[in-house]
């Protein structure tokens, strides 16, 4: 009796200690590391070793051991527990792997490096992230919705209720709540509103990408004066209704929608260009200006062949807008089975990532590690894509490469020619022979207005699983349909795919679903990262498990349920957000706050940013007067359709605002390379900002900043005014502002200095406004 | 438990990435830290590094090994496919090579001949793309950009990565990894290396004075306007890029002009000396690439690729593969002579190769021409702790096949970064949901014999 029950009692503490050591490793506090350890290293080996004989998954669990659920690897089995956290040499499961005693695997021991890797995870404290009971299959969690805050993006969107905050009079907008309250929890004051020439040039910046000229400043500074947030709210209006607003907007999606006028390098450097791609951009663009609601907006880009139209023209604008599932990057066809399927993989992309934030591309080959999307699901969406035909035109006619395929032909859209007494310079050689190539008859009259798109196949068909994600190795039919994780879509009105259709317009109708617990979320996030320089989620295109964490997700929610309900108006969302006190704030911090907050998760203070390499470009055309309005020109490559790689440079020198260059992958215009563009082969909504030599010397040497102050200077030279004077105008249209005493002599002192080096007055002039053109205040925005 | 040095670079990638999303917009004291610095400064390597840098001469096309260095008698009764050229016995080594190759052949005693390479296609494209990133197909990050990633730049006036003369930028993109690590390109698609230069590197509408006046002017401005902004460390970080983009704008057209180097030496390298292109072979200038090279090394710059083509020499085998060779044989010997003579090759990895070999010219058909081997052929390194005058791997003896001491390019790209230091199959970037890594999914076996 005594001693049985002191047995218990043992037993109790041990347990215990187990519980508690297995809590230290639960779930919550694992690291991204610990995690992916355990699925890169230990799972597939679990899974190819031990599962044979020891999974209740594989209906054999000998010894009572079940390694495929946490549970029954942490129990072990009939000889005890296998596993002591973080003592390899106790730990059964290791003594056996090494062979010591019992033996496993039977036939023959595992490479010692395995074997390594199951010491170091032991000692790691065996974290495991596996989560039994909602797990259908050993990988993959396909029901992640209760509650398991790793999966919080596939959760239904929430509309929280306004918080309690003590500063009832901070708030201008609803949004500012959720911002105060966490402050007021953190106990950080916000810092001051900005002035108001720093919020004009901020507004500027971010809705129309080009600076406010020096008397607009003025002109708000007084009526903001008297009229207070009235002159704010008037000014946004006005700023929302330019045209410049699609060019600026327009650009940031063509970042998510990979936009190029060029295959890019196939990896065997043949480059070819899409000549048509152009209606996109400016389709996108207009589509901005229109306020074109977000989900009226994914129907026509997914779907838009199938959508009724009113007009000629309307049906044309539809036909464009699929060209976001036709310009993705193709590798080479040459001795590529998988070429097909690498088209559809990167349409499942551009929804994945881009439209929802997921990253399905990975169960091409085998379930998603760490996301809800088994390997089903991903030729669910295959098959749509299958069922599709995807048209990116002649491509050069390289058939290694992207093989020609047929166009849409618009009928309202203007005809686009070649100028009078264009010659094309480049001959198309046979890249095998070398012998000029035979220039294929075109199909349709020259100037023909022509889009790339895609339409449905005559006869839609379902995907067979690629195991491996090779081809040539065809498991199971899955029926096209949508990602299964998401319950709450399940029973709601989602139109079932016809067995005619495609499924393509079904899939635009889950995505643009009010209940699609990510489209308005991602949405709104990337609008708020456009204004703020981050996103709620840092991570704008991963709403994964790996992926960032919301920081305020309360208000991530309140953002995404009134970008639905105000009928998913992009405008709409930028006002409200840019109205707000949390947005209007200046972006001075005490040290003390920065210290408290280095990275402004708590949005005390706007966070100071660097214009990206369009903006730039914009400013220093705006400033110095040069800025030509251009829209509706087409393209310059709008009539070349020729590998990039033979052609030299297609880039010719411009004044029209930077989205209107020839974005070429692999060849992108000289002035805008030097900032950090992404390569424009897959989805990207976040710029990187790294900062490297190479960039002052772009500002120092590039041919385009020079010539551009040069023309500045040659005017300040031509007014006749005093050099005081000068430098005066110099600061006013540059830097838009009043130069200080000081900078007027360190202005004149440059001028000195140069001209006792012999430089012409010219050069001298030249000089001075190219520095102000480089200098950070003109490249940074408060 | 203690700290993993293996696991710390593991995660390197997918620490920095973080660094770089935050240092993207916070104010983050990481800002300046992680992208102007953290990004070039040279980095510990985790294994004890046996070179520095590496110079890479890669032979685009395909070189014909058994006509250069991997030498193939007639066997037999029956003819088969062998060398055409004249053999001899050469250094102490008494390593064999071929008549083409007469400078290079002086100095065998420093080379490591690797005939058991091998790779998976013949086709050129691929083959290279393989060889340049581990992948045939996609734009990955490029040997010298992984490199550079890992190890940083010894000379912060200079980018770690260097390519002179290529046709192809996916073989010095750095695609995944941050830009920073980019190759820089300098005499792009064959330009003539006499002119080549770094983009924007210089101006000529200003007298270097009058640019320092102008510089000077651009920093006491941003000097007053990190002042009323003191606390964001990014504008500092700027402050210090554009005194950086000064000093390459000062050192970068120095090392590329070659006018400080002597007569005696430019011919060494048979600089702008070399016969015209002639068949497959290109003129471009590969005596200045090799000096080029070395002067980018002296300068502390981590991966340089010097570039020459085309050995694909089908029809014309003998009169195209001896251009060929006439075109880099006096430069590559010049090469080691200086890296020896200054000291440089023990830390210094040199190596010699191209996307595949060929099959040997058989004496009995009577024919001139050849076509891609993808399964036996031959590199050679030097230098950078490799054994010196040392023989490692075999393909058979009608030179088809390696059979002995084989050697992938993910094995190549394992001992390249095995040499400088790097874990191979542990150094990892975070991209798109999986860490990617040079030797691919199946990654790569070091070739520890060849290592002194």
């Amino acid at each position: 009796m005594r001693s049985g029950r002191s047995k218990s009692v043992v037993v109790a503490v041990a347990s215990l200690l187990l519980l508690l050591t297995l809590e230290c490793v639960s779930k919550e506090s694992l690291t991204a590391e610990q995690i992916r350890f355990f699925e890169n290293r230990i799972r597939p080996q679990l899974v190819a070793h031990c599962y044979e004989c020891h999974s209740s998954k594989e209906g054999k669990v000998e010894g009572k051991l079940d390694v495929a659920t946490k549970t029954g690897l942490q129990q072990g089995g009939e000889t005890g527990a296998v596993v002591v956290p973080g003592d390899a040499e106790r730990s059964l499961l290791i003594q056996t792997l090494h062979y010591d005693g019992t033996e496993m695997p039977p036939e023959k021991p595992l490479p010692e490096d395995v074997i390594a890797d199951f010491v170091k995870w032991v000692e790691m404290g065996a974290p495991d992230p596996r989560k039994d009971g909602q797990i259908k299959d050993a990988h993959i969690a396909t029901n992640p919705i209760d509650g398991d805050p790793a999966y919080w993006s596939f959760h239904p969107i929430k509309n929280p209720s306004l918080p309690q905050v003590s500063g009832t009079d901070w708030p201008e907008d609803s949004l500012d709540f959720f911002v105060l309250e966490r402050l007021e929890d953190e106990g950080v004051d916000p810092v001051q509103a900005a002035s108001p020439s720093v919020l004009l040039r901020r507004l500027h910046v971010d809705l129309l990408g080009l600076p406010p000229a020096m008397d607009e400043i003025k002109a708000f500074e007084r009526e903001v004066a008297v009229e207070g947030r009235r002159a704010i709210v008037r000014k946004v209006d006005e700023l929302l209704a330019s045209p410049h607003f699609g060019e600026r907007w327009g650009r940031h999606w063509l970042d998510v929608a990979r936009y190029a006028e060029s295959n890019g390098n196939d990896g065997l450097s043949r480059n070819p260009t899409f000549p048509h791609a152009w209606r996109y951009r400016d389709y996108v663009i207009d589509s901005f200006n229109r306020d074109v609601p977000y989900n009226r907006f994914l129907l026509e880009q997914i779907a838009g062949d199938h959508l009724k139209a009113a007009s000629e023209e309307e049906r044309d604008k539809n036909l464009i807008a699929t060209g976001l599932l036709a310009l993705g990057a193709k590798p080479a066809k040459a001795m590529n089975n998988d070429f097909a399927m690498d088209v559809v993989a990167d349409q499942i992309d551009v929804i994945g990532r881009g439209v929802m934030g997921v990253s399905v591309a990975c169960a091409r080959c085998h379930d998603h590690k760490f996301d809800p999307v088994p390997t089903r699901d991903y030729y669910a969406l295959a098959g749509i894509f299958q069922s599709t035909e995807t048209m990116w035109g002649l491509a050069a006619n390289e058939k290694l490469t992207a093989p020609p395929t047929d166009l849409h032909v618009l009928k309202t859209a203007r005809h686009y020619r070649a100028p009078e007494g264009f010659k094309e310079t480049v001959i198309l050689k046979e890249s095998a022979t070398g012998k000029p190539k035979a220039i294929p008859k075109p199909k349709w009259k020259a100037g023909t207005p022509l889009a790339m798109g895609v339409r449905d196949v005559k006869k839609p068909v379902d995907a067979k699983i690629n195991i491996n994600g090779d081809s040539k190795k065809l498991g199971d039919s899955v029926p096209r349909g949508f990602l299964t994780a998401y319950p709450s879509l399940k029973s709601s009105a989602v139109e079932k795919i016809g067995v005619k259709s495609s499924g393509r317009l079904e899939l635009a109708q889950w995505l643009v679903h009010p209940d699609h617990p990510q489209t308005a979320r991602v949405m709104v996030n990337r609008i708020w990262a456009h204004l703020f320089g981050e996103g709620i989620v840092r991570t704008p295109d991963d709403f994964g498990v790996y992926g960032d964490r919301p920081s305020h997700p309360e208000l991530l929610d309140h953002l995404a349920t009134r970008f639905v309900n105000e009928g998913w108006s992009i405008k709409g969302m930028i006002r409200s957000i840019v109205l707000s006190r949390t947005y209007q704030l200046g972006s001075d911090a005490s040290p003390d706050l920065v210290r408290k907050d280095p990275e402004n998760r708590l949005l005390a203070r706007h966070s100071r940013r660097r214009l990206d390499a369009e903006s730039l470009r914009d400013h220093v055309l705006k400033v110095t007067g040069e800025l030509e309005p251009t829209w509706g020109r087409g393209s310059l490559i709008g009539h070349r359709d020729i590998l990039v790689n033979l052609a030299g440079s297609l880039h010719e020198p411009s004044r029209q605002r930077s989205v209107y260059l020839c974005y070429l992958r692999n060849a992108m215009p000289p002035e805008l390379t030097a900032f950090d563009l992404p390569d424009f082969k897959s989805v990207s909504s976040q710029r990187e900002t790294s900062t490297v030599p190479g960039q002052a010397l772009f500002l120092f040497n590039n041919p385009f900043i020079v010539e551009q102050a040069g023309l500045f200077a040659r005017r300040l030279i031509e007014s006749n005014q005093s050099p005081e004077e000068r430098i005066r105008k110099a600061y006013n249209e540059i830097m838009l502002r009043e130069p200080s005493a000081d900078e007027v002599n360190d202005s004149l002192r440059l001028l000195k200095e140069m001209s006792a080096s012999e430089e012409s007055d010219f050069l001298v002039w030249q000089s001075l406004c190219q520095a102000l053109l480089v200098t950070n205040e003109f490249r940074y925005v408060d | 438990m203690s700290t993993d040095p293996l696991q710390s670079i593991v995660t390197r990638g997918y620490s920095r990435r973080q660094m770089l999303q935050s240092a993207s917009c916070g104010f983050g004291y990481l800002a300046f830290a992680s992208m102007a610095q953290a990004g070039l400064q040279p980095q510990v390597p985790t294994l004890r590094p046996k070179a520095k840098r590496v110079i890479f001469l890669f032979m685009s096309g395909g070189p014909a090994q058994m006509d250069t260095f991997d030498y193939k008698p007639q066997t037999g009764k029956k003819a088969h496919g062998g060398s055409v050229m004249e053999f001899k016995k050469h250094g102490q080594s008494g390593m064999l090579v071929s008549e083409l190759m007469p400078e290079t052949a002086k100095h065998v005693d420093k080379l490591c001949m690797l005939n058991g390479m091998y790779a998976d296609t013949g086709i050129h494209a691929q083959s290279a793309l393989q060889l340049h990133t581990g992948d045939r197909l996609r734009e990955r990050p490029s040997l010298g950009a992984w490199v550079s990633y890992g190890l940083g730049t010894e000379n912060r006036d200079l980018p770690g990565f260097i390519s002179l003369n290529t046709s192809r930028p996916s073989s010095y993109s750095s695609a995944f990894l941050p830009s920073i690590h980019t190759g820089t390109a300098i005499g792009v698609n064959g330009e003539d290396m006499g002119t080549a230069t770094i983009q924007n590197v210089q101006s000529r509408h200003m007298s270097l004075g009058s640019k320092r006046a102008q510089l000077d002017f651009v920093q006491r401005m941003n000097r007053r306007h990190l002042a009323e902004r003191s606390e964001d460390q990014r504008l500092e970080g700027v402050i210090q890029s554009m005194e950086l983009g000064f000093r390459m704008q000062a050192s970068a057209p120095g090392l590329l002009d070659l006018s400080d180097e002597s007569q005696a030496t430019l011919e060494r390298y048979r600089v702008g000396g070399q016969p015209k292109g002639v068949g497959t072979c290109r003129d471009t200038d590969f005596g200045r690439q090799c000096l080029l090279a070395r002067r980018f090394a002296e300068a502390g710059v981590r991966f340089i690729e010097v570039n020459h083509g085309s050995w694909d020499q089908h029809k014309n085998h003998r009169r195209d593969l001896k251009a060929n060779c006439m075109a880099t044989d006096a430069p590559v010997a010049a090469l080691l002579e200086d890296l020896h003579q200054r000291g440089m090759l023990d830390d210094t990895l040199v190596v010699w190769g191209g996307e595949f070999g060929r099959p040997g010219i058989n004496p009995d058909k009577d024919k001139n021409e050849t076509g891609h081997q993808p399964r036996g052929f031959t590199f050679w390194m030097a230098g950078g702790g490799v054994k010196p005058g040392f023989v490692y791997g075999a393909t058979d003896p009608t030179g088809t096949r390696a059979i002995s001491g084989k050697i992938h390019f993910r094995d190549l790209h394992a001992t390249i970064l095995h040499a400088m230091g790097l874990p191979p199959n542990d150094l990892s970037f975070w991209h798109e949901g999986r860490a990617h890594r040079l030797t691919g999914p199946q990654g790569g076996k070091v070739a520890n014999a060849i290592f002194a």
